[in-house]
């Protein structure tokens, strides 16, 4: 019979519970059995070898490739979308239209609920789908675009340029910067139609481009809210004079919860030359550097 | 840096990109499927480094140590939710392994010198056993298979590697030791 373990020292099943949790993990049985012992004891050495197992893993990681740059851009721009999430600044400035939410489809599919990866098959559908939409968004944007309602807007920044504040901007600024590009003759303005796909319904926006600046505006109305941690938007910047294969990057962003109405910034990743078409995607969080477009929530054509 | 980050500092949040990305990166590829899966595996763990930061106490240790941590959690679960066979053949990959030189590295944790240090006092049937389960994500059956070694000695043999390791580590806790 195994020697019964004086109080607060593992047995051999424990620590082979404990190393196989290390090197390997658990399956759930092993992991209820682990769960009946003592816990305590069990926490603490758990975590010792953890420790020696990192360890391990430090003393042989010498001369480590370095992470590649567009990654450590994609990291980035999680953690941006990350932190402004937890400190919940952006959903605190918002002002809501609380009626509008009311109104809003409460079946309309959350991103959060939708994306799914794609298949090179879906991909190439997804991408004729989309082309077909941005057709269609060409024959809305021929129709006299809506008067451009301002306020109550909630801010959210795409946090794209390594140079952003860690926290979104103040939201009448960014109100007040896309009022002036929109009063500008030379500026662009682009109407975004919602997709077929279920995350954008009821969606409606607009876009304004200051070809001078680079700079520009997001604005929707009816965009669900995401969760960073799980999924983020991604802006688009088709331009005339590149292969309309691969747009320009306009960053990620996020929609607070119950922010009706958004402003977003556009930081294009490139000099656009001539703006053809603005989409918006949904995307893992960071964004991506080529969208697989499985998930395409609005689209507007420039004229 | 940690506790930078933790209230949100983007500048130490870049700071940690840039000092833990080869890491964390070189941790992801050895023990991801594809280079893709090391990708998402390597935004999943900054994301838990974000989230995790404030619970960092450098009385416990180092905050790289607490990041390969994080990593090896991270890795871990993904590697089990996927069933995967591991990424590549790890007999090809084992003698690549930079490891560290405690006498001449200036960056590497002390953590790392402990660690390193242990291995050399093993056996080479145990250490290469310790390897194939830590670097690169071999189960112990795996493990058994590929050696043709009782499943029991790869159990034995990664208990005291492990053990060792711990013990070099200097974490003094009643009632482990390389006999177990």
């Amino acid at each position: 019979m195994p020697e019964t373990p004086p109080q607060g020292q593992p047995d051999e099943v424990m620590v082979d519970l404990l190393v196989k949790q290390v090197t390997e993990g658990l399956s759930s049985d092993e992991q209820r059995e682990l769960d009946v012992l003592d816990s305590e004891t069990a926490s603490a050495y758990l975590r010792d070898f953890e420790r020696a197992a990192a360890a391990v893993t430090l003393a042989a990681s010498a001369g480590a490739e370095p992470l590649p740059a567009e990654l450590a851009q994609r990291i980035a721009r999680q953690a941006d979308g990350h932190f402004a999430a937890v400190t919940g600044t952006a959903a605190k400035v918002s002002s809501l239209d609380a009626a509008r939410n009311a109104q809003r489809d409460a079946s309309s599919a959350s991103p959060a609920r939708a994306p799914r990866r794609s298949s090179p098959k879906t991909g190439a559908f997804a991408w004729l789908a989309a082309a077909a939409c941005l057709v269609l968004a060409v024959f809305g944007w021929m129709r006299p675009p809506a008067p451009v309602e301002t306020p109550p807007i909630a801010v959210t920044s795409p946090a794209i340029t390594p140079a952003a504040p860690p926290l979104p901007p103040a939201p009448r600024s960014a109100a007040e910067e896309r009022a002036a590009m929109l009063a500008k003759s030379d500026s662009v303005k682009v109407t975004l139609g919602p997709t077929k796909d279920p995350a954008a319904k009821g969606v409606s926006g607009d876009v304004v481009w200051d070809p001078a600046t680079q700079k520009g505006f997001l604005h929707f109305v009816g965009l669900a809210s995401n969760d960073p941690a799980v999924h983020q938007y991604q802006v688009w910047i088709f331009d005339a004079a590149r292969d309309q294969r691969y747009p320009i990057d306009g960053g990620v962003f996020d929609v607070p919860a119950d922010a009706n109405e958004v402003v977003i910034p556009i930081n294009a990743s490139l000099a656009v030359s001539k703006v053809a078409a603005f989409a918006v995607t949904v995307e893992k969080p960071g964004g991506v550097v080529v969208s697989a477009r499985q998930h395409v929530v609005a689209l507007g054509a420039a004229g | 840096m940690l506790q930078r980050i933790a209230s949100g500092d983007s500048a130490a949040v870049r700071e940690c990109i840039e000092q833990y990305g080869a890491l964390i990166w070189s941790i992801a590829r050895r023990l991801s499927r594809t280079p893709s899966d090391a990708e998402d595996a390597t935004q999943e763990i900054f994301l838990d480094i974000w989230r995790s930061a404030s619970r960092f106490d450098a009385s416990q240790g180092s905050a790289k140590v607490f990041i390969a941590m994080i990593a090896r959690r991270r890795l871990i679960d993904r590697l089990r939710k996927s069933s995967a066979e591991p990424p590549m053949d790890p007999m090809e990959t084992l003698d690549t392994l930079e490891w560290t030189d405690s006498s001449t590295s200036s960056e590497i944790s002390m953590e790392a010198e402990q660690a390193t240090r242990a291995l050399a006092e093993l056996r080479p049937e145990q250490r290469q056993v310790l390897e194939l389960g830590l670097l690169h994500g071999l189960s112990q059956s795996e493990i058994a298979i590929r050696l043709q070694m009782p499943l029991g000695s790869v159990k034995s043999f990664m208990r005291r590697g492990l053990i060792k390791v711990r013990e070099q580590m200097n974490i003094q806790a009643e009632g482990v030791s390389a006999r177990v």
